[in-house]
């Protein structure tokens, strides 16, 4: 096994200069801007897009499509991955994707060709993933369908400033957790029926919590700014907030 | 540490699926419940049907493409929204597609899924989507419940498509289990 490790670990070591190369020159941090041309998903997302390259996670595989003629996706590659793959949420140079028994790292700086760069891995469960500077936030669900037993859920921090190296930094449990949206010093959890959740990350590596609302049940969540959208049984919600907390209601578009 | 839970796991996935009959795997009881498939047709999940604005059912995952907002109706198709003014939100159209979950968007173009299916709709006017092309068979889907630990009728390809799996009594413990 020894054997096999280091020439990996090299390789590893390699890439992960490589796209230190290739990303200094890219210090732009475009996480909370949409290009005038490409939308943005939500944590529960199997379909991204960015630029001109359309990816999506099927459950054992990341199908690349080139779309620079959005009306004729090109196949690009198809990259076999284990079972139980499950969201997609690209960052910068890399493509996280939540998998039932963990997080993969590809870089996609050749977009239409993505490399595996590691994959961090946790127990069975149900795993959105979000990133945010040198942190991945992960939610684990518990249940029958995902993590059968009588685990916690949970919300793990992972330090993924060398990609090929991801860390666990920190765990919490959490009640019912599906998707997670972050923006500057907050992350947004949906906690299912049970609510919606607001936590603090002043300390990015610490979550505090801070709110939870009840009366909001959640599934997936998009952030912009301060700007918050969240779509759960109940409908479609929008909020304006602030630094201090205060959510302001814009609009709902009810389940009928 | 991992090697004995890899190999556990090794066994519980080659464990999967076999189709004889046992009396439990992985010591989990058939408790008189099992997953049996929704079935569609070809012609079913080829019907892509634009319409006026729906109520939210169902809602699942959004996807924003500034003044848009595309909400998925789990399994059932898309709502398009537009959000020029967030305080008033207004539904445009629906679009009905069997099978989905997912979507993005790019330029004049959405992306969506139709079970296995690709599907490329022209947006320029979101009030009227129109499908520009279909790409058969682009997601790998699998003939099995996206549970664990479940005994399920197995799919059979002649009675059609698997669109979805629903949980109901059965007399007998299924053949299949994952």
């Amino acid at each position: 096994m020894k054997r096999k490790i280091v020439p990996a670990l090299f390789l590893g070591l390699a890439l992960f200069g490589l796209i230190m190369l290739l990303s200094a020159c890219d210090s732009a941090d475009s996480s909370s801007e949409l290009s005038p041309q490409t939308g943005a998903g939500g944590s529960m997302a199997r379909f991204a897009i960015t630029g001109n390259t359309l990816y999506i996670v099927s459950k054992q595989s990341l199908e690349v499509y080139n779309i620079t003629d959005g009306g004729n996706p090109a196949k690009s590659v198809k990259k076999d991955m284990s079972v139980g793959i499950e969201t997609i949420f690209p960052y910068q140079n890399n493509l996280f994707i939540g998998a039932n028994d963990g997080m993969y790292i590809y870089n996609n700086s050749n977009p239409n060709n993505p490399v595996f760069l590691s994959k961090f891995t946790h127990v069975q469960s149900c795993d959105p993933v979000v990133v945010q500077g040198k942190y991945a936030y992960v939610t684990l669900r518990n249940g029958v369908v995902c993590r059968p037993g009588n685990l916690l859920s949970s919300l793990d921090v992972v330090d993924v400033s060398d990609p090929t190296n991801p860390m666990l930094v920190n765990s919490q449990a959490m009640d019912s957790p599906y998707g997670l949206g972050v923006s500057g010093n907050k992350l947004f959890v949906c906690e299912g029926e049970k609510g919606f959740r607001v936590m603090d990350i002043s300390n990015p590596a610490l979550p505090v919590n801070k709110q939870f609302f009840q009366d909001i049940p959640s599934y997936d969540v998009i952030v912009r700014n301060k700007h918050l959208i969240v779509t759960g049984q109940k409908g479609l919600f929008q909020y304006q907030f602030d630094d201090a907390g205060s959510f302001q209601l814009l609009s709902k578009i009810p389940v009928l | 540490m991992k090697k004995p839970l890899l190999f556990a796991l090794l066994i519980f996935i080659s464990l999967s699926c076999i189709t004889e009959s046992e009396p439990n795997f992985n010591g989990i009881k058939f408790d008189g419940t099992g997953y049996k498939p929704i079935y569609s047709t070809v012609e079913d999940l080829a019907k892509i049907q634009v319409s006026a604005p729906q109520p939210l059912v169902q809602p699942g995952k959004i996807y924003v493409f500034d003044p848009y907002i595309f909400i998925n109706e789990s399994g059932k198709g898309i709502h398009i929204i537009d959000n020029s003014d967030p305080k008033n939100p207004q539904n445009l159209s629906f679009i009905a597609i069997t099978g989905n979950y997912d979507m993005a968007v790019k330029g004049n173009w959405l992306y969506a899924d139709n079970l296995s299916n690709l599907l490329v709709f022209d947006i320029s006017d979101p009030k009227t989507p129109k499908l520009a092309k279909t790409i058969a068979d682009a997601i790998p889907v699998n003939n099995y419940p996206p549970f664990n630990n479940i005994y399920f009728e197995c799919a059979e390809s002649k009675k059609g498509i698997v669109v979805g799996w629903e949980k109901v009594p059965m007399s007998e413990q299924p053949k299949c289990f994952r």
